[in-house]
């Protein structure tokens, strides 16, 4: 949701949310080119996330869902202030990010965590697990060993593992075990902000409630303000507040998740809503396949970038980028010139 | 660690025996004895005297200590420096891996023994002017090997989350990523201690090293070859301690690096066994031939523990124009079963018993060159990772081309024009212009395209699919499904195929089979069995699809391992509903057109 606007942001999240407190973690039109580096190198810089507003409040949950290029794990990246913004603002607890590496930055390091979506490469292979969930604490208390031990067989019993294991490697869990170890990881420190990154795409359906589960858990019981990036549109149902759908670097439509869900609006989130396959044939929507490919991030098309693959495009599409505004709900906003036609 | 003990002791020895060489009870080994000069034995000297009469055994001895002292220091000194130069210059880049790299490409230029002339013009022979030379000659390989491994571990994502943590640099490049490049590095220590061990002998031989009367094994190699045809001998003894030495260095970082990685593994050992299949066990359905008929296939690996079974008593019939799902967790056994059928197995797997009559024909017990050519013809597959499949190297439209001509015997203009239009037909915009791209080039759900292009190319009856979608975007997912039914639709192709995502076998399949822990648990119509499930697993799966408005339920644990399989019901373990008589292995139970192994089923669905 942005809170480019104060007033308005204020006025809506009292409606929309139990947890009725300042947003935590705020990004405001932040922008992340990549330019190509390298003597050699030549092109135009890839711009990952292109104006986008977010924020998050403790205790909620915020989804960012998107595919592959939408930009969604780099606007992740950018809200933990791992990438320094090529454009625009992220606050977080009111004061702005500090630059990338800075002592401050590292000593906020403690307050925000990342758990990753590969349950394999997101763990050293090298490295007993008790150690890398250990490695918060050793870099930001001074906490003897003794007192550091007792905290993770605590967190260690919290995500549901046996601290017996505490001495073992990485190879000697299951895949849904070491995102669990991830999560420990994240959260060894006690932090305020949570970054989910596709936590459960790599896991089997069995194993991926059990972790989402946990992770609703936490948040609930932490009071973690959580961004969680996914593909898969029904888990983000399940676990968030609030969901930004991105596409190429933009917001398409951002809302309550019953909202979106219950009246998509915009036509990217209804393609990717009946692209997604359903158990229950009356839940199907009429599919609808996107034609062609998506376009090139070095070159996005003029106006609404979607408007390649849209069936509902105008030439008008091609002129303007179309604003987010308020569609059909409060706090619901979609960004389409034609949202009003075709809705 | 018994790996380490032998290698290691005899490091360990040799170092031993020649630091010890001032206590041990032996002769001057500069004292010369005119008078035995050669001999080959004399009281007190077992391995016989030099040139100059001095005693053999105290020259090796006491040569051990310059020689293994100039190649450990050199090595040491290399390693050292070498790995922090490219430690620091694959990490920051820039400045830092300028200085590094092409500093390590101003040493290689040179060659090595031009490099020690001048070097010891400049300071002289002697034992640090070789230590300095050969730490000189070794550091570039260290700095590239470190700077390589570098690259690639800073860009995984458990460097980033030591960073995202907020550890300061010296802490992630000494925990976690010196570790990481440990192998490589500690394989390059060997090999320069190896060579360095060598190079010394060499330059001593050449008068450029270790000066005279100092014993090493390059200056007693030296000697030897004057005295070659009188005391052949002499040539041999420094020879056999430099082999030694060797070896046991190359032995005994080859353990540490093998006991540095923590990943295990190990993996089976690869044997292919005879084929002991035993036919005519199966009958021949009745009524009218499926198209893939298959029935009791078991599979086996020989692992170092006994046999396992990732597939055991597989059995489903498909008939043509339809589609059959393979289900389970990772770890049930579905894409072995495929791999099976396809006879595409991998050489420590074979299959153990059943058959797989494709059309009425016996995929298993076909002799490998009949399967060949059914495979890319009658029947295809389509595999996950469209990328590991595709040939880098070449542009796909002569890929596809390739696949007809495997087949059929057409001219090369033809098949070329028969891809393109199979380009267009899988739904790839300007196929002509994107059939001289090369698979770089196409995004995942065009390479999956190209696959399913090659898969159609000489019109198969049967496709087999293994997770085509699974790396893709719903989006792409749901175009590339769309196809598949398409084809199905429009060539009667029959298709099987393997997923772990039950929203996509409730949207194309007919037919459905469960799997679990490497047997069929539930088998029947999709409708059926998504309606009313009678496993308790299939209904656990079922719950734990994130779908609908009831919140997904996940299930306790996870798949045993094909050594550790519970003895009776196999997924009693993990199953809400079992009770004492899941002790014993239920058999599929056959029901009208639907199958179920579970002892309880009736009075779960009453």
């Amino acid at each position: 949701m942005s809170v480019s606007d104060g007033r308005d942001a204020a006025g809506r999240e009292g409606l929309n949310r139990p947890h009725d407190t300042a947003p935590l973690v705020v990004a405001e039109a932040v922008e992340m080119s990549f330019a190509p580096r390298g003597i050699l190198a030549r092109g135009r810089p890839v711009r990952a996330v292109a104006g986008v507003d977010a924020s998050v409040a403790r205790g909620e949950a915020l989804g960012v869902v998107g595919e592959s290029g939408s930009g969604k794990s780099t606007l992740g990246r950018l809200m933990l202030g791992l990438l320094a913004a090529t454009g625009g603002t992220v606050r977080f607890d009111g004061t702005p990010l500090p630059r990338p590496g800075s002592a401050a930055w590292r000593g906020l390091r403690a307050r925000m965590g990342i758990v990753f979506q590969d349950p394999f490469g997101s763990l050293d292979a090298r490295r007993s697990v008790g150690a890398q969930v250990e490695d918060g604490l050793a870099i930001h208390t001074t906490l003897s060993a003794a007192e550091r031990r007792a905290r993770l067989e605590a967190m260690f019993l919290r995500v549901g593992l046996d601290p017996e294991r505490l001495g073992a490697y990485p190879h000697e869990f299951s895949g849904g075990q070491r995102q669990r170890l991830g999560i420990a990881r994240a959260l060894a420190t006690n932090p305020d902000f949570l970054v989910a990154d596709e936590p459960v795409s790599a896991l089997d359906v069995s194993i991926q409630a059990q972790v989402v589960r946990l992770l609703a858990d936490l948040r609930r019981d932490l009071g973690l303000a959580m961004l969680f990036i996914s593909h898969d549109l029904p888990v983000v149902r399940h676990l968030c507040d609030r969901v930004i759908v991105m596409y190429l670097g933009r917001v398409m439509e951002e809302g309550p998740v019953a909202d979106v869900f219950a009246r998509p609006s915009h036509p990217y989130t209804r393609a990717l809503l009946s692209a997604t396959p359903m158990l229950d044939p009356a839940r199907r929507l009429t599919r609808e396949i996107l034609p062609g490919e998506p376009p090139s991030p070095t070159a996005p098309p003029s106006g609404c970038v979607f408007r390649t693959r849209c069936r509902h495009a105008q030439p008008a599409c091609a002129e303007e980028v179309p604003p987010l505004r308020e569609f059909g709900g409060v706090a619901h906003r979609v960004a389409c010139l034609r949202a009003d036609e075709i809705n | 660690m018994r790996k380490l003990w032998l290698p290691g002791a005899a490091v360990a020895l040799i170092v031993l025996v020649a630091v010890l060489a001032p206590v041990l009870p032996l002769m001057d080994p500069i004292r010369q004895d005119v008078a035995n000069r050669l001999a080959a034995y004399v009281p007190g000297s077992p391995m016989g005297r030099d040139e100059f009469g001095r005693d053999v055994m105290s020259r090796l001895i006491w040569g051990a200590r310059s020689s293994l002292a100039v190649a450990f220091a050199s090595a040491a000194i290399a390693a050292t420096l070498g790995t922090a130069l490219g430690l620091l210059g694959g990490w920051f880049r820039g400045v830092a891996e300028f200085l590094a790299i092409r500093g390590a490409d101003v040493v290689l230029c040179f060659p090595p023994v031009l490099l020690a002339l001048l070097v010891v013009t400049l300071l002289g022979p002697g034992t640090g002017t070789l230590i300095l030379v050969l730490s000189v000659l070794y550091l570039p390989g260290f700095i590239r090997v470190s700077f390589a491994e570098v690259l690639s571990a800073r860009g995984q994502d458990y460097v980033e989350a030591v960073r995202a943590l907020g550890a300061r640099t010296p802490r992630i490049l000494l925990r976690t990523v010196l570790p990481n490049i440990a192998g490589p590095v500690l394989v390059q220590v060997s090999l320069a201690v190896a060579s360095a061990v060598v190079l010394e002998s060499g330059l001593s031989f050449l008068g450029l090293g270790v000066v005279p009367p100092t014993p090493s094994w390059g200056l007693m190699i030296r000697g030897a070859r004057a005295t070659m045809e009188q005391a052949p001998m002499l040539l041999v003894w420094p020879c056999v301690a430099l082999t030694i030495t060797i070896l046991a260095m190359n032995l005994l970082c080859d353990a540490v690096r093998d006991l540095a990685d923590k990943r295990g593994g190990g993996g089976a050992p690869k044997l292919r066994l005879v084929d002991r299949l035993l036919p005519g066990l199966f009958p021949a359905p009745e009524g009218p031939r499926p198209l893939l008929d298959v029935q009791g296939l078991t599979v086996e690996i020989a692992v170092p523990g006994g046999i396992i079974r990732p597939v055991e008593d597989l059995g489903f019939r498909l008939d043509p124009g339809r589609t059959l799902a393979i289900v389970g967790e990772s770890g049930s056994g579905k894409s072995m079963a495929a791999t099976a059928i396809m006879g595409l197995l991998p050489p420590a797997a074979r299959v153990a018993a059943g058959v797989a009559r494709f059309e009425g024909e016996d995929l298993l017990r076909m002799p490998e060159p009949a399967r060949r050519r059914l495979r890319g013809g009658a029947m295809a597959m389509v595999f996950q990772d469209p990328m590991s499949s595709l040939n880098p190297v070449h542009r796909i439209g002569d890929q596809v081309a390739e696949a007809i001509r495997a087949h059929r015997d057409v001219p090369a203009a033809k098949a070329s024009a028969e891809a393109v239009a199979l380009l267009r037909r899988v739904g790839i915009a300007d196929p002509e212009r994107r059939a001289r791209a090369y698979p770089h080039e196409l995004s995942g759900g065009m390479r999956q395209r190209v696959m399913i292009a090659m898969a159609i190319a000489n019109k198969p009856r049967l496709l087999i699919a293994d997770e085509p979608t699974t790396a893709l975007d719903v989006t792409v997912q749901a175009a590339i499904l769309e196809l598949l039914a398409e084809l199905r639709r429009e060539e009667g192709m029959g298709v099987v195929l393997i997923t772990h995502s039950l929203g996509v076998v409730a949207e194309v399949a007919e037919d459905v089979v469960v799997m679990y822990a490497a047997q069929v648990v539930e088998r029947g119509p999709v409708e059926r069995v998504f309606a009313r499930p009678l496993h308790p697993y299939t209904r656990a799966l079922l719950a734990a699809v994130p779908d609908g408005d009831v919140e997904p339920e996940g299930i306790p644990g996870v798949v045993p391992r094909p050594d550790s399989w519970p003895p009776g019901c196999r997924f009693a373990p993990r199953c809400a509903f079992a009770t004492a008589a899941c002790a014993t292995p239920p058999a599929l139970e056959e029901l009208q057109d639907q199958a179920v192994r579970c002892v309880r089923w009736r009075e779960l669905s009453a």
